[in-house]
Formats: structure tokens, C-alpha cells, sequence
């Protein structure tokens, strides 16, 4: 799965750790997602696009080997 | 998130207390003419000075070495849960590898059970604090 996290950041404006702040996980966690090593939750994807405002799919893409 | 059944943060100090203080209550315990239950079997009946001995220490690090393990992290989050569970299906592989193969080889059932009773819980602790370092590491290296 691919996802814009770092574009909408730097869109927003706010770091790594405020984003972590926001949706309630690490600093590390973030960082993971960020670079496509960790698949983040339902949940978890939802509230980070919640942050951004915009819908999941703006944020998270299916990659075609999903 | 869901609360899991952790201890709390500060329970990593108390286990690595237990932890440090059964070496010198060993040791102690040793230089007064205690050996190993294991070693030496008693003769007489069960809970001896020695065998009672045994039983604390053992059971003082264990515990230490349980509560380390179980202990919640400052920020529980939900990569964390994940890694937690993926080092414990590792330390479940080294366990049963770890006894089968002294099951297979070593004819002494007593000390394959002593063995199992550290294995799974220093292997969990030494993988889990071995990927958040890395998690860790990558996050400085990325400033």
C-alpha cells in the first residue's frame, strides 16, 4: 500500500511528531508508515486522513501487488 | 486502542530490579554451601532450606524477567502490539526448536525444563528492544 503522508505534511505543514501527536502513536510509527514499511490499521489510516481533511483514497493507494 | 493486559510502564525497572537483585541473593546463597536442586538432588523430602532457596530465586527472576517483558511501552501504540506479538511467535519458534532438539540430544529432563523456563522470555526481550532500536535508529537517521 502507498500513501501520500509525507506530500500532505509538508501541504500542512506539520512534522512528524504533530502528526503523531494528533492521531495518538509514535513518533516511530509514523516514520514506518511513511516509508512504506508498516500498514497502518482501519482505524488508524482514518484518523491520519481525518488530520489531512481529505478522503482515505487521497491519502492511502492499493499498489498493484496488493 | 484497546487496553491490553500489560503492567504498567514503570514495571520495566521493578523486572530489571528483580532481575539484578537475584544474581548477589545467588551468589550469596551459593558461597553458604547451597548448590543447585538440580544438581543435586535432595534425598530427603521436598522444601529443604536448599530446595525453598531455589524455588525464590528462580521464581524472583522469573518474575523479573516476566515483568520486563510485559511491561506497556510510554507510547503503547498499535506498531508496537504488532511487534510485540511477531516477537513472541519468535520466541515460541526458538522455545520449541531450543526443545526438541535438547528433547532429541540431552538426556537430562530437569534442566530441559530450567532451560524452558528462561528461553522464550530472554529471547522475547532481547528481539522486541532489538527492532525498536532499529525503529529507533531509522527515526534519528531521518532527524
Amino acid at each position: 500500500m502507498k500513501n501520500n503522508i509525507r506530500v500532505e505534511r509538508a501541504i500542512k505543514n506539520i512534522t512528524q511528531g504533530e502528526l503523531a501527536e494528533q492521531v495518538g502513536v509514535s513518533r516511530q510509527t509514523i516514520n514506518t508508515i511513511e516509508s512504506q514499511k508498516y500498514v497502518p490499521s482501519t482505524v488508524l489510516a482514518l484518523k491520519i486522513a481525518r488530520v489531512f481533511g481529505k478522503p482515505l483514497e487521497e491519502v492511502f493507494m492499493l499498489e498493484e501487488s496488493d | 486502542m484497546k487496553p491490553h493486559f500489560l503492567f504498567p510502564h514503570w514495571g520495566r525497572y521493578l523486572g530489571w530490579g528483580l532481575v539484578i537483585a537475584h544474581v548477589p541473593m545467588s551468589i550469596i546463597g551459593r558461597a553458604n554451601g547451597m548448590v543447585n536442586p538440580l544438581d543435586n538432588p535432595p534425598t530427603e523430602s521436598l522444601f529443604t532450606g536448599e530446595h525453598l532457596f531455589f524455588i525464590c530465586t528462580s521464581l524472583v527472576m522469573a518474575l523479573g524477567l516476566f515483568i520486563v517483558a510485559f511491561s506497556r511501552e510510554k507510547i503503547e501504540d498499535e506498531q508496537i502490539s504488532h511487534v510485540r506479538l511477531d516477537s513472541l511467535r519468535w520466541a515460541i519458534y526458538v522455545n520449541y526448536l531450543v526443545l526438541i532438539t535438547s528433547l532429541i540430544f540431552i538426556y537430562d529432563i530437569a534442566h530441559i525444563l530450567e532451560l524452558n523456563l528462561w528461553v522464550p522470555l530472554i529471547f522475547f526481550i532481547i528481539r522486541f528492544r532489538w527492532v525498536i532500536f532499529r525503529l529507533n535508529r531509522s527515526l534519528s537517521r531521518e532527524g
